[in-house]
């Protein structure tokens, strides 16, 4: 084919398998234009993928050449026990390996007879001398002399390992000769009657096969059956280890790698085995050679063992409706649940396999029932057993399994690698087969909760989880099955995903999670529990998850510290839960408040689910509902002992930061939040904000580093350039930024950023450039007009400002941002108020709606009422916020203490302003305001209220404060007052040629400045007079 | 005269593995049983006592039969990329061999015990590394990226990234090559005569 018709061909078949497997047929039509060929071939392909799908070169070759190459007798490289010879064999070659050993051929050089001979694997490495019980067993199993019997000569031990020495066959299992095609119904009887006839012998000696599977049936170059490896599952075990007693038959047959469906009941259930095991795994393996299925072959272990305990398999006939009904019969009799319903012994089984091969062989009809045990009636094949009398049991013996796998897992667990302290984790969803929809998508979110309350489990987000998808080409909310869950695992580099299973039981449920790694696919720890109604699966998921986390290599400790039951760490009600998940669906779906009418009905149906309230409650805040979030926020609170650990103080953190806006409390939850997770960087992130807003900058700036280091982002680089700034760093602020540009993880409110430091530096042209770029981009134009309006107030070009506030407030407003836009307005009227303009801020304040507002728009408008002189409204405005915000930090003890200190000067107390100066020093270096400037004003009432008392000294000192700290002062008009603060207190000092300097300093400043400011005039009044 | 010392299998098969990614093809028969051995040695040794069906730890064999043979860090690869891509043929290239052996043997008459079957490519029997091997040369001169992409993930067990660096194409065009590659590889392969049945 040449190239063009190649690609042509290639993109077809692109196209088609991007359309639903019903349409593609007629795009394909369509698209190859009678073009016959070309729709041949293309279709050809499409079929080929469609068959290929599920498993070819699924995985690397690697995987399953690995098994192969370790057993493999090859040229290059000969089994170190070839050539050897173990007691009076010589070692000739390897013929194979089975489950319980690699088997050779030998030579016994006493008779000269080649034979086969099976090494055991260890059980128990390091133990001694083989058991007197194995010995026991041995002779016996040794002394079994049938046709249909593969003969045990011998018993030997080499290296502390039994040796079986046996006959050597010629020939396949039937393992493989199923595999080859369908058993002829005479050819299948005639074995089935021959291994019937080896069971029945070896019973009659009181030797219980307990293996009885396809790849333990042989089948000779004769045409022969034989019966291999009789006795060994209990023989491969080591007699003094516990397991022998308690579960023996589950482990030494690997149930637990689920290849073995051929198990009994009883032997599930771990009771005292009789011959009748072997009967009822002999029915199991008449059912597969007459269907050519798995009588019993579940997706797990947990649902093939359900099956073997209560299901019956689909009729054979209806499989194969070629069948004789009294072969089906006999398949279903062999099968009884209830070893006392089954055949007694294999020489029942084998009289009606003859009497039934018989008929066949002489065409006689072929009736249902034709013996007086066909009282089994047909409906039952494919039906519930009788009873559930079953259930209870089988959940007993989950148990024991769930103990095994757990016991066995955690084993090799500690072998292998394990997780380490920066592994992340990728949750896969439950594959739900209940058929209750009301656990998908709750289980996986129950079990998210349940693990992130280890401090060693890192989970990757569902945001991230979706962005990985889409790289995939998957849709963002696909199912994240195992098979996706390993691939977003290994995109995201991450070491595990976890996958979750749950299946019903009769009434009750079973639960797994398996952790693999999804490089190697190596089983890091699997867990399976039991839960006795739908009420108990939240708990039962919370043990599993418990105990996950300790096989993952979390430290006991650490589990039973942070271990708050799933139940009252969410709810206890299924439907909330799933509500809850529904929640966080919808707004990754449809946005944020898509999220809220779900998390309203969690909780309506558990009023005590605190999660699903402090999910509302950030909600309600992102869409605008400030007074509904704070309630939630609170409901939240109140509730969070439910909470993990981890989960209270995350709510406490919410609730003390954004409702009652406690920053002490917040700051300290951020702090424990820290201490509980020191890879998250969330909580630092915070911390560096609070402490912004407390005034403790080099606290602020050591976690923004320290969030920095732990995930770098466009918002922690914010964070660090902020705290430089604040601290007057300005050559680090400037290299943070260039940083971040490097790391392409800039943001826009650097330009910002860089506006301010270039004002700090008196570089203009910088300013102009990045004032120039806010312009007409809508999340920053208002801010960087803010930036202009304070630098032109700062020179006293009030006119201007006004101008540039005005811009900025109307370009918030048009973004809907009416809390900004009032914000910008009220700094203009504390601008005004400030310079003399009383009845200017008076008219300003007009327009802002002020009782509406928060605790920004509120203080600045009492301030600059307060700076105007007018008293009662400034009054008005205290009482309200200090009873609206009564525990919030900023305003009791930075905006009040500010606005009552001014209020006191109006009334020409000092002393009291002074005094109530006093509870704002532990935050003045605070940043309190959101949205605008209103840093240090603590420090500038303070001076004034100095200047008042006349004591120039002091005075002096906070303006001098103010001017020591540009990083925060900025370009406050405070900034500019500060210089003729000094002047004034300079004055009282009686330092003339001091106070001539300061005074010159602000008229430098100020040189521009619109010349009818009354603080202007009064300045050059006083420095007129000096 | 010139010491020239005992060679370390770790000097040999670096020497051996530049020669060939040099483009000298009687290296890599040199090189092939080398690799081989310690791969099977280490396979053998890790599969001992382990389920039987336990795949679990194959990808970590290669890793370390590589690490163990080839000093990875003192050879001098172009970059990364070059690493996987001489692994993959190299991969490609043993486990064919030794499924090839493995299929000859199959006729001889001992008794197979229960033995998984050498190399099960996808569920249905036949469909075996040799077959492959030839459709994936058929297809080499139809497609030779498509052919490559196969390679790299199948026989090098590298990712749809890892792939798309060495390939130095995007990961969606790993993924459409993968998808049709397969497709065509599936069809070339059905309705052949098997090697193991």
């Amino acid at each position: 084919m040449d190239a063009e018709r190649w690609k042509l061909v290639d993109d077809l078949l692109q196209s088609a398998l991007r359309l639903p497997a019903e349409r593609q047929q007629e795009f394909l039509q369509s698209a190859c234009q009678g073009d016959a060929a070309l729709f041949d071939e293309v279709r050809s392909l499409l079929t080929s993928h469609h068959k290929a799908a599920a498993s070819f070169l699924e995985k690397p070759a690697i995987n399953v050449a690995a098994q192969s190459l370790a057993f493999s007798q090859t040229q290059e490289i000969a089994d170190p026990l070839v050539g050897q010879v173990i007691s009076h064999y010589r070692v000739l070659g390897t013929l194979g390996s089975g489950g319980m050993g690699i088997v050779y051929e030998a030579e016994d050089l006493r008779l000269g007879r080649h034979v086969a001979i099976k090494l055991l694997q260890e059980s128990e490495p390091g133990k001694s001398k083989l058991s007197l019980r194995f010995e026991t067993e041995a002779r016996a199993i040794s002394s079994l002399n049938h046709p249909n019997i593969c003969t045990v000569y011998e018993v030997e031990e080499y290296e502390n390992k039994p040796v079986i020495v046996m006959e050597l066959l010629e020939g396949e299992t039937l393992e493989k000769r199923m595999k080859a095609g369908n058993i002829p119904l005479i050819q299948l009887l005639q074995w089935t009657i021959e291994v019937a006839d080896g069971l029945e012998a070896a019973h009659a000696m009181g030797i219980i096969h307990r293996d009885i599977k396809p790849a333990n049936i042989f089948i000779t170059k004769r045409g022969l059956a034989k019966v291999l490896d009789f006795g060994l599952a209990k023989l491969s075990l080591n007699s003094e280890s516990a397991m022998v007693t308690q579960d023996a038959p589950l482990t030494s047959l690997g149930v637990i790698a689920g290849t073995t469906p051929y198990l009994s009941p009883e032997q599930i259930r771990s009771d005292e085995l009789d011959g009748r095991t072997d009967v009822f795994s002999l029915g199991a393996v008449i059912y597969e050679m007459a269907t050519g299925k798995r009588a019993f072959a579940e997706k797990n272990t947990a649902l093939t063992i359900n099956a073997v305990l209560n299901k019956y398999p689909v009729s054979a006939a209806d499989i194969n409706p070629e069948l004789p009904p009294e072969l089906e019969r006999i398949i279903t009799k062999a099968l009884e649940k209830d070893r006392a319903d089954r055949y007694q012994n294999a020489l029942e089984m084998k009289a009606d396999l003859q009497r039934l091969k018989h008929a066949v062989e002489s065409g006689l009809p072929i009736a249902a029932g034709m013996t007086a045990w066909g009282q089994r009636s047909r409906s039952k094949v494919a039906g519930q057993p009788r009873g559930f009398r079953y259930w209870i049991l089988s959940i007993a013996v989950l148990v024991i399994v769930a103990g095994v796998v757990f016991g066995v897992f955690h084993h090799r667990a500690l072998q292998l690698s394990k997780l380490s302290a920066n592994d992340t984790i990728v949750l896969a969803d439950f594959d739900n087969s209940t058929g209750d929809s009301v656990f998908d998508g709750s289980l996986k979110q129950g079990l998210s909760i349940a693990l992130s309350q280890s401090p060693f489990l890192n989970i990757v987000s569902n945001r991230k989880v979706r962005d990985t998808l889409k790289l995939m080409t998957q849709p963002p909310n696909a199912t994240v099955t195992s098979e996706l869950a390993q691939e977003v695992c290994q995109r995201t580099g991450s070491k595990a995903y976890v996958a979750g299973t749950i299946a019903a039981l009769g009434s009750s449920f079973v639960i797994g999670l398996r952790a693999e790694n999804c490089l190697n696919g190596e089983i890091l720890a699997q867990e399976l529990v039991t839960a006795k109604t739908k009420e108990d699966v939240i708990p039962a998921l919370g043990t599993a998850a418990s105990r996950l986390r300790s096989a993952l290599g979390e430290s006991i400790s650490s589990v039973q510290k942070l271990d708050v039951p799933l139940r009252e760490a969410t709810t206890s009600s299924l439907d909330a839960l799933k509500e809850y998940t529904l929640g966080g669906q919808a707004e990754n779906e449809k946005g944020p408040s898509a999220g809220i009418e779900h998390y309203q009905r969690a909780v309506a149906l558990d009023p005590l689910f605190a999660r699903a309230y402090s999910s509302l409650s950030g909600k309600y805040f992102d869409a605008g509902e400030s007074a509904l979030a704070a309630k939630a926020a609170a409901k939240a609170y109140e509730l969070r002992s439910h909470g993990t650990d981890l989960e209270q103080v995350q709510i406490s953190s919410s609730y003390h930061a954004f409702t009652t806006g406690d920053l002490e409390k917040a700051a300290a939850d951020y702090e424990r939040w820290a201490e509980m997770r020191p890879r998250s960087p969330s909580p630092h992130s915070s911390l560096a904000y609070v402490y912004t807003q407390l005034g403790q900058n080099e606290k602020a700036l050591s976690e923004a580093l320290e969030a920095l280091r732990l995930a770098p982002s466009g918002e922690q680089f914010i964070n660090v350039v902020s705290a430089y700034i604040a601290l007057g760093r300005l050559k680090e602020a400037k290299a943070t930024v260039a940083d971040a540009r490097a790391q392409k993880l800039d943001m826009p409110i650097n330009h910002d950023n860089l506006y301010l430091i270039a004002f700090l530096e008196r570089d203009h042209a910088t300013m102009e450039r990045e004032a120039a770029w806010g312009l007409g981009k809508p999340e920053l134009e208002a801010i960087l007009l803010y930036s202009e309006a304070c630098t032109s107030s700062y020179f006293g070009e009030l006119k201007e400002s006004r101008e540039s506030l005005k811009r900025a407030s109307a370009s918030a407003a048009a973004e809907d941002l009416k809390e900004a836009a009032a914000s910008y307005r009220a700094d203009g009227a504390v601008h005004e108020a400030l310079y003399g303009n009383s009845a200017e801020a008076e008219r300003a304040l007009r327009s802002v709606p002020i009782a509406t507002s928060g605790q920004d728009v509120q203080a600045a408008a009492a301030m600059a009422y307060a700076f105007a002189g007018d008293r009662s409204r400034a009054q008005a405005l205290t009482d309200n916020l200090a009873k609206q915000y009564s525990e919030n930090t900023l305003v009791q003890f930075n905006y009040l203490p500010v606005i009552r200190a001014q209020i006191a000067l109006i009334s020409k107390n000092p002393t009291q302003a002074i005094k109530l100066l006093k509870d704002a020093q532990r935050y003045e270096l605070g940043q309190p305001a959101q949205v605008i400037s209103l840093n240090m004003y603590p420090v500038f009432v303070r001076g004034e209220a100095y200047l008042a008392s006349q004591d120039g000294a002091s005075a002096r000192a906070e303006f001098q404060k103010i001017l020591d700290n540009p990083g925060m002062s900025l370009n406050e008009p405070i900034a500019a007052l500060a210089h003729l603060g000094l002047a004034r207190a300079a004055v009282l000092q009686g330092e003339k040629d001091r106070a001539q300097a300061f005074y010159q300093d602000f008229l430098q400043l100020w040189k521009d400045a619109d010349p009818d400011i009354p603080i202007l005039k009064q300045a050059k009044a006083e420095y007129a007079s000096l | 005269m010139q010491h020239t010392g005992k060679t370390s299998p770790h000097g040999e098969v670096s020497a051996l593995l530049q020669a060939w990614s040099a483009g000298d093809q009687a290296a890599l028969d040199k090189l092939t049983p080398i690799v081989y051995r310690e791969l099977h040695r280490l396979a053998r040794y890790y599969m001992r006592g382990e389920n039987a069906g336990h795949s679990l730890q194959a990808t970590a064999l290669v890793n370390e039969a590589y690490l163990r043979l080839a000093d990875y860090k003192r050879m001098r690869w172009e970059n990364r990329a070059h690493f996987f891509a001489v692994s993959a043929q190299l991969m490609r290239r043993i486990l064919v061999d030794h499924a090839r052996r493995h299929n000859q043997k199959r006729g001889a008459d001992f008794p197979h015990y229960s033995l998984e079957e050498t190399v099960v490519v996808g569920p249905e029997c036949g469909q075996d590394l040799v077959q492959l091997d030839d459709a994936l040369q058929a297809l080499a001169r139809q497609d030779l990226r498509k052919a490559r992409v196969i390679e790299l993930r199948f026989f090098g067990g590298l990712s749809v990234e890892e792939t798309a660096e060495v390939l130095k194409i995007s990961a969606v065009t790993v993924m459409r090559d993968w998808t049709t590659a397969r497709a065509w590889l599936y069809r070339e392969m059905s309705g052949k005569p098997s090697h193991g049945c």
